[in-house]
């Protein structure tokens, strides 16, 4: 575990010195510092190693401490459990990430543990821009698209609404089928990085994403 | 009946819809945004979906987010709870448009009673004494000119506003001057409308409202009132029924005069005129509520009626179904708005999770409630986290339950307004049933919760 601690406030503050302002600031860095090494951190460093989470960043008063944990990290240690995942009875597959983005939010790192290892480049997938029936381009698997390329449409009560990938990539498989009911955020296609082929096949034996009680 | 109805709101009232749709027999899909994925409504629905992002622009108050949810979900209907676009004519219309209901007056009615001046107006033709106020104002001059014909102290209100937001109190020209341009900015930014008018304030007086439901065939029925005086900066906290405030004859007279204004206007569905009632015991009407109400669940404890089934019915075309004979209120009911409010630091408004949370128990004791230990709260929507209601068989043994279940009550993790409400309740104002809608902001809440700590 690395940790730093930067003054984002006043680098130069020098306590020998008569100014006044200058002593009374270098006091409250001082305790600043006082306590971020004995309240903070110490909690910190234990929150983080209950956590999935990589970093962990706190302020105090004009300091700042940043946490953040070796690469290695085993990620099989989180586990779920809370009331939402015994709750949700629905089969609901559907996205979770921020539209367009292919990593994890805060959020999922927080509150949703996968139990399963993913590699992050292996969730990437374009997403629905908003709730509609779903209308693919015809591309191929393995065609190449840059980001922001229209790989399919939304049609929004006749407004057509692009679907556009989110990243340069090839085109892998599709996770719902053309004229199906697909809600804000739903992965529709999934997106392989170039070095990343290798996963392919482990993308397709995976559970396309559904609506939920989709009529 | 409807088959399907697509529930466009959050929290406590989108289950509270769902409850409603289960005991109907109808089918329901929740929607909701992607900071809602774990709200409990949208776990525990049959079915559920995701509108949109976290912003509400984009997810509850998108009417073609809204609308394409129920029509590839297959809904007949949407219901709009309260809040977000649950009075606006426009959603309402473009529901209609796409052949959907909207749970709700019809879209015409809606426009009819849009403008609050114009209701007024068309509720004053009906009989019912309005509280004096000006029509929109033009421009500085009109609104000194109107504030001096009503008489000071007045307050400026934006006509398509709620909640208190861009209300100002003007007890001078001087203030008035001041205040235009304010609430005018204000009104714009959180409705996207600045139009004004202007109001009599009345010092010391009573926030009641009657509750009523007209359907299409003419029928209609009060289901009493509600007295909501104990307020913080014109958002209620505290809700009861009946009201201390008036005798006997003169709820019965208040109630039946709302209930025949209304009709005779041409009213359908569910509906809540508000007055306020001056230390004399005249009641004036200020505005009426096209919706659900956070507050329904004390009228439905002493009542008995199930007024979100009873809502859904009369916009499914079917009659209510009862009289006015039918309607018996009996005992005394009292709600708690129970918020994620910091009293201690100005209710400043708290998110983040849950850590317990118990409800209480108990004869007359109903907790409408989205929570469950280990939700988190999100910080982009209100703070309400839910409704602690208590019946009992008349006002103080309402107020006995009430301070027992309050006790019981527990929510971990973050801040709530709990102990204020017990405060309240021990306050001999209260107590005495003489709170005015000034009172918490004159006197501030800290000497409430100092008293009702010791």
């Amino acid at each position: 575990m690395t940790g730093t601690l930067k003054s984002g406030a006043n680098p130069g503050a020098n306590p020998g010195q008569a100014d006044p302002e200058k002593a009374r600031r270098a006091r409250q860095d001082r305790e600043a510092i006082v306590r971020l090494a004995d309240d903070l951190l110490p909690a910190l460093i234990a929150k983080l190693a209950a956590s999935g989470l990589g970093e962990i960043e706190v302020r105090e008063g004009g300091w700042k401490a940043r946490l953040r944990k070796p690469a290695t990290a085993d990620a099989g240690r989180r586990s779920g459990g809370r009331v939402a995942e015994a709750l949700a009875g629905h089969g609901h597959a559907a996205p979770r990430g921020a539209a367009g983005h292919g990593r994890p939010d805060e959020r999922d790192l927080r509150s949703r543990p996968e139990a399963e290892t993913v590699e992050e480049s292996d969730r990437i997938a374009a997403r629905s821009p908003a709730v509609g029936i779903y209308h693919p381009r015809d591309m191929a698997v393995g065609m190449r698209v840059r980001s922001g390329d229209r790989i399919g449409s939304v049609d929004v009560l006749g407004v057509q609404q692009d679907v556009v990938a989110p990243v340069d990539g090839v085109i892998g498989s599709s996770l719902a089928e053309a004229g199906e009911a697909v809600e804000y955020g739903q992965e529709l296609v999934r997106i392989g990085l170039p070095e990343h082929l290798a996963g392919e096949t482990d993308l397709l034996a995976r559970e396309p994403a559904t609506l939920a009680g989709r009529p | 009946m409807f088959a399907k109805i697509l529930i466009a709101n959050r929290g406590e009232i989108a289950l509270r819809i769902l409850r409603a749709c289960r005991t109907l027999g109808v089918g329901a899909v929740v929607a909701y945004s992607e900071a809602d994925r774990e709200s409990l409504a949208a776990q525990l629905a049959d079915e559920a979906i995701c509108i949109g992002p976290a912003d509400a622009r984009h997810s509850y108050l998108s009417a073609s987010a809204i609308v394409s949810a129920a029509v590839v979900t297959g809904c007949d209907a949407i219901h709009p709870g309260y809040g977000f676009l649950s009075e606006d004519e426009g959603f309402a219309d473009v529901v209609r448009a796409h052949g959907l209901t909207f749970v709700g007056p019809p879209a015409e009615v809606l426009e009819r009673f849009a403008s609050k001046e114009g209701t007024r107006r068309l509720l004053g033709a009906q009989g019912l004494p309005t509280i004096p106020g000006s029509g929109m104002l033009r421009d500085e001059a009109h609104a000194l000119e109107e504030a001096e014909r009503i008489g000071y102290p007045v307050l400026v209100k934006p006509s398509a506003g709620g909640g208190g937001k861009g209300m100002r109190l003007c007890r001078t020209p001087r203030e008035l001057e001041s205040s235009l341009k304010v609430s005018r900015s204000e009104a714009m930014a959180g409705f996207g409308d600045d139009s004004l008018y202007l109001e009599k304030f009345l010092d010391d007086s009573r926030h009641v409202e009657v509750q009523v439901a007209v359907d299409r065939f003419g029928n209609a029925i009060h289901m009493g009132e509600r007295d909501c005086s104990v307020q913080r900066r014109h958002q209620k906290l505290l809700e009861e029924t009946p009201s201390p405030s008036l005798s006997d004859a003169a709820r019965q007279e208040l109630c039946d005069r709302a209930v025949k204004a209304v009709a005779g206007a041409g009213y359908e569905n569910l509906g809540t005129l508000e007055f306020l009632v001056d230390g004399k015991g005249d009641a004036y009407f200020i505005e009426i509520n096209c919706r659900i109400q956070v507050e329904h669940p004390i009228t439905e404890l002493c009542t008995g009626i199930d007024m979100v089934a009873l809502q859904i019915k009369i916009a499914a075309g079917e009659p209510i179904g009862m009289t006015q004979a039918d309607v018996v209120s009996r005992g005394h009911a009292i709600e708690f708005r129970i918020l994620a409010e910091d009293p201690a630091n100005d209710f400043r408004p708290q998110a983040g999770q849950v850590d317990a949370y118990l409800a209480p128990g108990g004869p007359g004791v109903r907790m409408d409630s989205h929570l469950y230990p280990g939700y988190d709260i999100p910080s982009y929507y209100d703070s309400l986290l839910g409704k602690l209601c208590v019946w009992g068989p008349d006002r103080a043994q309402a107020i006995a339950r009430a301070d027992a279940a309050l006790r019981e009550l527990l929510v971990d993790g973050v801040i709530t307004n709990i102990e204020l409400h017990r405060a309240i309740l021990a306050n001999q104002v209260f107590i005495d049933g003489k709170v005015t809608t000034g009172l918490l902001d004159r006197v501030g809440s800290a000497p409430f919760v100092a008293a009702g700590n010791r």
